[in-house]
């Protein structure tokens, strides 16, 4: 268990506090001298989908899934699809043996990575959701529709190597966003009565507002993705406010190359906190939590489309005080590159 | 450009480790009144406690099946945040929990609007009621008489109706067991009342129903932290000045709360 805490601890160190110290680093980086003159032609090649962090878009602790792919990366505009698939069970009642429900969480989304500037990013995500979990008495419970819609802006602090000039130094970038979250899909009150998972909802029915930071750098076909965002939830009109939400994530990628195809392979890890929910303004029982998950991903990119594939499962969690577990996470995703 | 952004950062961190979030909205509209209600939910040892199931062995190793649990509930009160009691009127104040036939939770209706962060009730009839005679007690009678929680008028009330079979290590064949605890007229009296700090204040108002959701430990109705009674000793425990008294302590001491949901009233 202390290794686990230690890990943890020197993960967040990592995922917070090198961003801002590394980044000052490679600022000053770019004004000195190469350090090494050999050109590699496969640089320039290198994808950044080591970024995509495959957070989810659902609602509150547990099946929040940790807000969605803010992640973004240099040079890496594009337009695609993923579906996210996520399992939880939660415990319906109050003792040991209260049974548990098994619960779907799927998501397809539409998202996109469009440059505004040379340096501004717009990152848009619209969510469809199709929920399920079968209860106690056997009976099933489905919903499904359009989820919360995200726009985020990003603004990269580092200026990009042009694509015409081959860099065999690292690579960085920085870039800091904010956005918002809409209440595009359905929150439904009744889902939150009884024991059960409160996130089982379309959407949080509220405005929220997405803080996000990404850092990472690439060197030959390494590279390591660091990002952190912060979603503050707000009170919905049925007066129920999910906790705000903290992730951070990293991810270390290589590349390799097979005739014209980069296959990528991304070994990650990754951090939820959620905050106590509030109804009428009182702190909702057994709402906050959070979960700590591994992550192994790999990525097919053969000229302008990427296939990825990303297994997530929980190393630790604390969910709502225990009572819904994260089993799993799966995410497929086919990206065009624009 | 290098102090902007290491400010910048700085910002940011502080911003994303500080993850809590204090808008404390309360109070401010807390008018008229509310219900609370109070949900017994029945479990035997931190399991959930299901009729004719055997549960696992108690201290005594004695493996006991519940077939019937039910008890009365009486004399409501709430203590408010500056320590000032609302009690429940009397009158409506009786109640009866019933695993059988699943009455499980109490509604108390027209809360003055509040923060509570107690609640008392009493396990039993109070002699005061019990003295008002066969007519004082209302519906209650034909409540209790149904419910199988009275032995006759002038023995009065059974507080807790506590049926079901058992082995032990010398009884290896299933046993019945009866434990009907009350006060037996006057001449006993096994009311007990029960006080439950919460672990957050309830809070009700107009539009704001809440709910406080007990979890119940019928073992501790033999095993408790007072008193332990052994059935292999004796299965049937009715006027017993002895183990009956026993009995009401132990049965005073099964409550816990779980937890507090306000504003969605369940």
């Amino acid at each position: 268990m202390n290794d686990l805490q230690n890990t943890k601890i020197l993960y967040r160190f990592l995922s917070c506090v090198c961003v801002s110290f590394f980044t000052v680093l490679s600022y000053s980086n770019n004004n000195t001298h190469t350090l090494d003159t050999n050109p590699n032609e496969c640089t320039t090649h290198i994808h950044y989908d080591g970024e995509y962090f495959d957070f989810c878009d659902t609602c509150g602790c547990g099946s929040s899934g940790g807000s969605m792919g803010y992640g973004t990366g240099l040079n890496n505009n594009f337009i695609g699809l993923r579906y996210i698939g996520q399992e939880y069970r939660s415990r319906d009642g109050i003792f040991a043996d209260s049974p548990w429900i098994k619960e779907n969480f799927n998501t397809i989304q539409a998202w996109a990575n469009v440059p505004i500037t040379k340096r501004a990013i717009l990152n848009v995500i619209v969510p469809y959701q199709f929920h399920n979990r079968v209860l106690p008495d056997n009976t099933e419970q489905n919903i499904n529709g359009i989820g919360d819609i995200s726009i985020l802006g990003y603004y990269n602090l580092l200026k990009a190597t042009p694509d015409s000039i081959v860099s065999i130094k690292p690579e960085h970038y920085f870039q800091l966003g904010g956005g918002i979250k809409m209440p595009t899909g359905k929150y439904d009150k009744d889902n939150n009565e009884g024991s059960v998972n409160p996130s089982f909802q379309l959407g949080n029915g509220s405005w929220d507002y997405v803080l996000a930071i990404n850092y990472g750098f690439t060197y030959r076909n390494w590279g390591i993705s660091t990002m952190a965002n912060y979603t503050i939830k707000t009170k919905n009109p049925k007066d129920y406010q999910f906790g705000n939400q903290l992730n951070l994530g990293i991810n270390a990628f290589k590349t390799y190359y097979v005739s014209d195809m980069a296959i990528t392979p991304i070994i990650g890890l990754a951090e939820e906190i959620y905050g106590t929910n509030k109804e009428i303004g009182f702190d909702v029982a057994d709402t906050k939590g959070d979960v700590f998950l591994g992550k192994l991903s790999v990525e097919a990119s053969y000229n302008r489309y990427a296939l990825g594939l990303t297994g997530m499962l929980p190393i630790s969690q604390n969910l709502n005080s225990d009572k819904v577990e994260l089993r799993n996470r799966v995410s497929v995703y086919l990206n065009i590159n624009l | 450009m290098k102090n902007s952004l290491l400010a910048l950062s700085a910002v940011f961190a502080l911003f994303m480790t500080s993850c809590s979030n204090d808008d404390d909205t309360s109070e401010e509209n807390l008018t008229g009144s509310g219900e609370i209600s109070i949900k017994f939910d029945n479990g035997y040892n931190g399991n959930d406690l299901v009729l004719g199931t055997a549960n696992a062995a108690n201290a005594n190793d004695e493996v006991i099946t519940v077939n019937r649990l039910s008890y009365i509930v009486s004399n409501v009160s709430f203590i408010n945040k500056d320590g000032e009691e609302y009690v429940y009127a009397k009158d409506d104040s009786y109640f009866i929990i019933n695993q059988e036939t699943e009455e499980d939770q109490i509604a108390l209706a027209d809360i003055p609007a509040g923060e509570y962060t107690t609640v008392k009730f009493g396990v039993g009839v109070d002699q005061e009621k019990y003295l008002q005679g066969a007519e004082g007690q209302g519906d209650f009678l034909t409540l209790a008489e149904e419910n199988n929680m009275m032995w006759s008028w002038q023995a009065g009330y059974k507080f807790l109706n506590f049926e079901g079979t058992f082995t032990s290590e010398t009884i290896t064949e299933a046993t019945e067991f009866k434990i009907h605890m009350g006060s037996h007229g006057s001449s006993l009296d096994n009311y007990k009342e029960v006080t439950l700090t919460l672990p957050e204040n309830v809070v009700v108002g107009d539009g704001i129903d809440s709910n406080i959701h007990l979890k119940i430990d019928a073992s501790k109705i033999l095993v408790g932290g007072t008193n332990s009674i052994e059935l292999t000793e004796k299965q049937v425990i009715m006027v017993d000045a002895e183990k009956s008294p026993q009995i009401a302590v132990n049965t005073s001491e099964i409550f816990v709360v779980d937890h507090i949901h306000n504003g969605n009233g369940h």
